[in-house]
């Protein structure tokens, strides 16, 4: 390594950057990343693989795999159908071995998509769960006796919806709100989640849940349980409560991302990953041999520079793409972007559209090694590689492919880099 | 079928019909107001929010110029509330009409509204957005008036003075007998179920959709409908309201509205009142022809767009003596053989009470009742229902004076739990197909930058909570609220509108799969 | 009696007594229970025991920190003991275990140099670090540099001692003289020739090397030295050295260099035992001991008792990390003040509790103290394990009680009262300028993140707004309306909202210019009132 000279610069860190950052370190290159809080924060803490093709039409896949050939076979572009499965699956299986060896277990079925309840009281199909989602989803499919608890103070979840929404199927489903033992006022998830990393309050938290148990199984909490070990917490509350439990996701801010991220910031330094974290690359050049960066504002200004690059910046609310009134553009390096033609046709005129928003699919198109092409139609770049929500050609939003696309394509980015690596 | 009475029948819950409703009430004649949607649906909401001086009509039409001069004047002094004095600019910058600004003067000295000359440096003192390539300014006594409040006011009033109203109440059809309307028949939206009203006299204060209800009467009413889209930007970008200094013509005023302001507006003629909605186009336009007069127009943050229909009335009631002004058409249906009913349509917010009062004095000299009009002196008074639409006074409330329980639902425009069930306290259990649409009616719900992106999710868990829907209404009713929001939001969704509305989708769409469970039905409502 | 034996005998009742000193004062600190009261202690006891590979032997922690100093210090760790044990204590250990010891002897010359190796190449690297990076060079005391010079120190003077042994006739002679039977006669030429010629002596003739005697003088080598001298050539750091040395030779054998480096390499040593229970220099034995109690725990728990508060505060390594991790550590760029970063406030903890710190000291801990937001960031990341946390949770009232908060006026006082002083107009700022908040995506990640509203029991009562609804009040043109609000004098600047923020709103810098502006325009209104 000469100096301050990575083999690769991932920029972005959502899912795609953190595991395009974390199979380059595997893969033995010397990695810096950058990259804010984003999409990652928001998310559930689920991983999709596939769950609906064709959007238009709405049909919900419980075989993954199987959708994944359907959409590779319907639509040629989208990123999927330039991967082959045991790719994938090594890719999806490395993610979750790494954020294990973080403390942050994931599970799922073999073969099937798990079905799991979200804060609004849907049922959403996904390839993975964190291992204190699970027990939520063995309850759902069982419709067993299940208690949700909710807190005083905690807006935007509430259990009375989530009962509401399931009767029909889930008559087992009760709820009750209770005080949260510590605090009072409105609460927010990351609070609540310190505050259960120590046992006292588990204890208290437990007391408070014993008067509503009654006849039920399951007991689902919204996820505010723990933020370093949550399966440690999950576990001390089962021993409590002597029943099984669960989390559900909240809507955002969320502690499934905080998780995450955290799981990462711990993690990636000791595969050697040089993390510029909370710092967005504010300059971009091609130079001799790589890339040039300028990382960060002002007095946090960092130079990094890099043999290649793989760019995981994300859609809109990644900061990947930039509208104007008339076209959407690429942010680092001014990439020409897939898009409809004019804003009229970005937005569907109804939000909840079958069809989606064709701006959804914008993106970059990439070649089989996931360069991104040029306005020639030639890789832009030799050593320059895309991955996640920037691709063009899928709307991993409709489809249900979001954590899923961004770890296979961050691992395809990888192994096209490697390739180009002499 | 439940059969109810009254002398008179309001069509119509926008000013106009509210204004009439408190209008009567304060003369002691009992009256019912009908709306199909919800207060101020039609133009009522969807306008500026200007309470114009008179100066933008002295070169179009003086007579209108004297009654708005003249009724902005006493809204002043008699609705303080609903309306912020905020003064009003007319600029016109290079390329403009010189003659037009060289008469101007002399034109408002005609029409006695007053203007005051600017120097330009002073003009761009007072309003610092204003493009350094302007050529001539003046002080005028434009204000911005909340519409919301002030209907919801008028009927507050109107309420406690006797009046009753009903609301999603659609009317189906009139039954007829020797020229005179006997029934008005009507479906209740949210139960389906019907009712008939009879009244001595039937009011068709229903704006753009006048001359369907008058056809329904049998009587005829050529209207033409013009759209007309406003854009709101995030900040106010101007303390007072600021008028391009030509002709009447599109994308020439921008208007504070509390803490936003309101830019405007298009004319697109449409086929039917129910077909208007913004467009990304009209939003273009917009912008491109505005950005001479105030540049940062161009680069701002735009929170959404909105249109409403302007009836435009051809034959205003040809003949007919009543008929005050060009600018709004009182007609007599006694022409067309319906001797008990009447319409109001066409004219301006700002002369909105001028319409209800013209309109009470021909109500009441049919009913031959004998109580002059009183609302020219009479104060309005605030009331609890229309407070939460002005902006700033959630933070206001929550720093002053919260609950130890309460919590914020609408972080944008910092509505509390406490407020959201004050509001719909305040409907009398007229909930309608969608309560989530008529919480953001009556408060800053789903108005500030998240456009019920977050709040939304809230406020929905917050009526599970609470008991005020169940099964899966709720999820509906969002449904119907982000379609709502949506129609807004669309054609602003560039730059960071389209950052908030792909998180919008990420949230609603990718994480919990609200396109595919609930189901996506239109619910008809066009609120 | 000899030099060595005073020496080992008032450097180890030094560090005995100070020792004791040291771990008595683990008393003062206050008892939170003891952190194993729920387990029992043979759970405990095992929970020790299964810590002790990962977190010890694997310096797992370590590793967490980058893999550049986990490497430095496992060469250092390893080669040091090694060399404690095979070398230093050689006849207490290595005599016993092998009975043909012999220092002169491989592996033991072999091993001694590698070792030796090991630790340069280890404390080099933790040179390097230490320099290169800026902020950690800031915070690098002379404690921190007094450590890596004590065992550089004795690893070279051992190696320079090696180095002047070998290249010396004196000990050639002194060697002969004691196990020799060729009193000076040609076979000690030979001999001579020989060391001189393959093993690095310098004699001060520089006829003395003809290959007949080079040959005679290998046979007699190995008739009667090979047993107890391996080839100088398996030192294979002191022996190049010599080597390097050998111009300076004459002088060095005439003034007798090898006994000034056994003097100096002694006296390294005993510096370095005498040394051993201050500050820094006892890391090697609590922080593995920190390790083992807090076994590999690394959540908040329950608070510890004294003792392990005390060993915590001894474990130390003062390595920076928890700074560099810090979240307040903005706060230190802005005010300055050392002691908000945990590492320097440590220190002065320990200062606090030996009742040493005082006047500027003691405020600038009480400083500290408050602006630190319990974040847990420290904890998490500390190498040694300690559990800073706790350490904070009990200091934080013990300092406040000592130097009450300045502020506290401000802060008691009501919102109207705040208000109405602060409601004048002001220059333009960051909190005025709309554009600071056209980004906002209403996620509320700000307020979610902030550690001041984590630790209030109740925010909005404690606080009035919480970092969002600010931005809201000020993206709606409300401004004198939040300045009177606690948050913003609550607010420790410490940034994690600004730095979570996906729409890189400087939720921060705007509250801090509010706080400004409204003790700016407070002390106008006394100024005007007065």
């Amino acid at each position: 390594m000469s100096g301050n000279t990575h083999d690769v610069m991932v920029i972005g860190a959502g899912f795609a950057g953190m595991a395009a950052a974390l199979f380059a370190a595997r893969a033995g290159l010397s990695v810096a990343q950058s990259g804010v809080t984003g999409g990652i924060d928001f998310s559930t803490g689920f991983i999709d693989l596939m769950g609906v093709h064709p959007v238009a039409e709405g049909i919900r896949w419980d075989d993954p795999w199987a959708a994944v050939e359907a959409v590779s076979k319907d639509c040629p572009k989208h990123p999927y159908a330039r991967m082959i499965r045991p790719d994938m699956e090594a890719a999806i299986g490395g993610f979750t071995d790494f954020l294990a060896s973080q403390g942050l277990d994931y599970t799922g079925h073999a073969d099937r998509n798990c079905r799991a309840l979200t804060p609004v009281g849907t049922v959403k199909r996904t390839w993975r769960v964190p291992r204190t989602a699970w027990k939520g989803v063995l309850a759902l499919e069982s419709a067993a006796p299940t208690l949700i608890v909710d807190f005083h103070g905690l807006k935007g979840f509430s259990g009375n919806q989530l009962v509401e929404m399931r009767k029909e199927t889930w008559p087992g489903l009760r709820t009750a709100r209770v005080t949260f033992p510590r605090g009072s006022g409105e609460l927010y998830p990351e609070h609540m989640a310190w505050a259960l990393a120590d046992p006292k309050y588990r204890e208290k938290l437990a007391e408070a849940v014993a008067p509503h148990l009654g006849d039920a199984e399951y007991l689902g909490f919204p996820a505010v349980l723990g933020l370093i070990d949550p399966g440690r917490v999950v576990d001390h509350l089962e021993e409590l409560t002597g029943r099984q439990v669960f989390e559900i996701p909240t809507i955002p801010p969320s502690i499934a991302g905080p998780r995450l991220r955290g799981a990462f910031d711990r993690g990636l330094p000791g595969l050697g990953v040089r993390t510029l974290s909370q710092a967005t690359v504010t300059e971009a050049e091609t130079v001799e041999d790589g890339f040039r960066f300028v990382v960060g504002r002002g007095g946090g200004r960092t130079e990094v520079r890099a043999k290649a690059a793989i760019l995981a910046t994300g859609r809109f609310f990644g900061k990947g793409l930039i509208a104007d009134r008339h076209a959407i553009r690429e942010a680092v390096f001014d990439l020409p972007v897939v898009q409809p033609k004019t804003r009229e046709q970005w937005h569907n005129k109804e939000f909840f559209h079958t069809d989606g928003h064709a701006a959804n699919a914008s993106g970059l198109e990439v070649d089989d090694r996931f360069r991104p092409l040029g306005r020639d139609g030639r890789p832009a770049h030799k050593r320059l590689f895309a991955a996640g929500a920037i691709l063009a050609h899928q709307d991993w939003m409709r489809m249900k492919c979001g954590a899923g696309l961004a770890i296979t394509s961050a691992w395809r980015a990888v192994q096209g880099l490697m390739q180009g690596v002499d | 079928m439940k059969t109810m009475e009254t002398r008179v029948l309001i069509l119509g819950g926008g000013a106009t019909g509210t204004g009439l409703a408190r209008d009567l009430a304060l003369r002691g004649v009992d009256c019912l107001l009908a709306e199909r949607r919800d207060i101020n649906a039609g133009a009522s909401g969807g306008n500026h929010g200007l309470l114009h001086s008179g100066a933008r009509y002295v070169a179009s039409d003086a007579a209108a110029a004297v009654e708005c001069r003249e009724e902005g004047e006493l809204l002043k002094r008699l609705a303080p509330q609903c309306i912020e004095d905020t003064g009003g600019l007319f600029v016109a910058v290079e390329g403009d009409d010189e003659d037009y600004i060289a008469n101007f003067e002399s034109m408002c000295a005609a029409s006695a509204v007053p203007t005051r000359p600017l120097d330009l440096a002073e003009a761009r003192h007072l309003e610092p957005a204003l493009s350094d390539r302007l050529i001539a300014a003046y002080a005028a006594e434009d204000a911005s008036v909340d519409p919301f409040m002030l209907s919801l006011d008028n009927l507050a009033q109107a309420v406690d003075k006797g009046a009753r109203y009903l609301r999603n109440a659609k009317l189906a059809g009139f039954e007829r007998d020797n020229g005179r309307i006997r029934r008005s028949i009507f479906l209740d939206q949210t139960s389906g179920e019907r009712f008939e009203v009879e009244a001595e006299i039937v009011v068709n204060a229903t704006g753009a959709w006048a001359g369907m209800v008058a056809a329904l009467a049998g009587a005829h009413i050529d209207i033409l409908y013009s759209s007309g889209s406003l854009l709101v930007t995030q900040d106010r970008l101007t303390t007072r309201v600021v008028n391009r200094l030509r002709r009447a013509a599109d994308s020439d005023i921008l208007v504070p509205g509390g803490t936003v302001s309101v830019l405007g507006t298009t004319s697109v003629t449409i086929d039917s009142p129910d077909l208007c909605r913004p467009t990304v186009a009209e939003a273009d336009a917009i912008i491109d022809d505005a950005r001479a007069m105030i540049p940062v127009l161009e680069t701002t943050r735009y929170i959404r767009a909105y249109a409403g229909v302007r009836p435009l009335v051809l034959v205003a009631g040809a003949g007919d003596a009543r008929s005050v002004s060009r600018n709004f058409s009182l007609i007599d249906h006694e022409k067309d053989h319906v001797d008990n009913f009447v319409t109001i349509t066409g004219g301006k917010l700002t002369t909105y009470r001028l319409m209800a009062e013209r309109t009470g004095d021909l109500v009441c000299a049919k009913l031959g009742v004998d109580a002059p009009c009183i609302t020219r002196t009479e104060p309005l008074p605030a009331s609890t229902k229309g407070e939460w639409t002005e902006p700033g006074l959630g933070p206001r409330r929550w720093i002053g004076e919260r609950d130890g329980d309460d919590i914020i639902l609408c972080e944008c425009e910092m509505v509390s739990r406490k407020a959201v069930n004050q509001i719909i306290d305040g409907m009398d259990g007229q909930y309608g197909s969608s309560l989530l649409n008529s919480i953001g009616l009556r408060s800053r719900v789903g108005k500030g930058p998240c456009q019920g992106g977050f709040c939304g999710l809230r406020v929905t868990g917050h009526l599970y909570d609470e008991g005020y829907v169940s099964g899966l209404r709720g999820v509906h009713e969002m449904h119907a609220f982000t379609r709502r929001r949506w129609r807004g939001l669309r054609p602003v969704l560039w730059g960071l509108p389209l950052v908030q509305a792909d998180l919008q989708e990420a949230l609603y769409c990718g994480a919990l799969d609200l396109e595919l469970e609930a189901d996506v039905r239109d619910d008809g409502g066009d609120l | 009696m000899d030099f060595l034996d005073i020496g080992l005998i008032f450097a180890a009742a030094v560090c005995a007594v100070f020792l004791t000193r040291r771990v008595t004062r683990w008393r003062t600190c206050p008892d939170g229970g003891s952190p194993f009261r729920k387990q029992g202690t043979a759970k405990a006891f095992l929970s020790v025991i299964k810590a002790i590979v990962p977190e010890i032997l694997l310096l797992r922690r370590a590793a967490r920190t980058g893999p550049l100093r986990w490497l430095a210090h496992c060469l250092v760790f390893y080669g040091f003991m090694g060399l404690l044990l095979f070398h230093a204590m050689a006849s207490l250990v290595t005599v016993n275990l092998f009975s043909g010891y012999e220092p002169t002897l491989n592996p033991w010359q072999f091993l001694r140099d590698l070792l030796g190796g090991l630790v340069l190449i280890g404390l080099a690297l933790m040179v390097a670090r230490r320099v290169r990076d800026r902020r950690l060079r800031v915070l690098s005391r002379f404690q921190d540099w007094a450590l890596l010079f004590v065992v550089g120190g004795i690893v070279g003077s051992g190696f320079l001692l090696e180095a002047s042994k070998i290249i010396s006739p004196a000990m050639f002679d002194s060697m002969v003289a004691e196990y020799g039977v060729y009193g000076g006669g040609p076979e000690t030429t030979a001999l001579k020739a020989a060391w001189a010629d393959r093993f690095g002596v310098v004699f001060p003739s520089d006829r003395l090397v003809t290959p007949q005697r080079v040959e005679r003088g290998l046979e007699i080598n190995d008739e009667s030295c090979t047993a107890c001298h391996s080839d100088t050539a398996s030192a294979f750091i002191s022996k190049p050295l010599a080597s390097a040395l050998t111009p300076l030779a004459p002088a060095m054998n005439r003034s007798r260099a090898d006994r000034v480096f056994w003097y100096a390499h002694i006296l390294f040593c005993l510096v370095g035992l005498a040394a051993l229970p201050y500050a820094k220099f006892l890391h090697p034995l609590t922080t593995p001991a920190n390790l083992a109690a807090r076994a590999g725990r690394r959540d908040l728990g329950r608070p510890g008792g004294a003792a392990a508060r005390g060993l915590g505060m001894d474990a130390c390594t003062r390595c920076g990390e928890c700074s560099l991790h810090c979240s307040v550590a903005p706060s230190f760029a802005v005010l300055g003040n050392p002691d908000i970063l945990p590492s320097e406030k440590l220190a002065s903890l320990t200062a606090f509790r030996d009742g040493r710190l005082s006047g500027l000291g003691l405020e600038r801990f009480a400083e500290g103290s408050r602006i630190c937001t319990e974040c847990l960031r420290c904890t998490d990341i500390c190498p040694a394990g300690i559990n800073l946390q706790d350490l904070w949770l009990a200091s934080k009232p013990e300092a406040a009680a000592s130097v009450p908060d300045p502020n506290q006026a401000v802060r008691a006082m009501t919102v109207a009262a705040r208000s109405a002083i602060c409601c004048r107009i002001e220059p333009e700022g960051l909190a005025d300028r709309r554009e600071s908040f056209w980004a906002c995506v209403q996620c509320t990640t700000c307020t979610s993140v902030c550690p001041v509203v984590a630790v209030s029991d109740d925010p909005s009562r404690d606080l009035d707004l919480l970092p969002q609804q600010i931005m809201n009040l000020l993206r709606m043109g409300l401004k004198d309306e939040a300045l009177g609000v606690r948050m913003v004098w609550s607010c420790t600047t410490c940034y994690k909202c600004q730095e979570h923020c996906p729409q890189d709103i400087r939720v921060a810098d705007v509250l801090y210019e509010l706080r400004n502006t409204a003790a700016a325009r407070l002390r106008q209104a006394e100024g005007e009132e007065g």
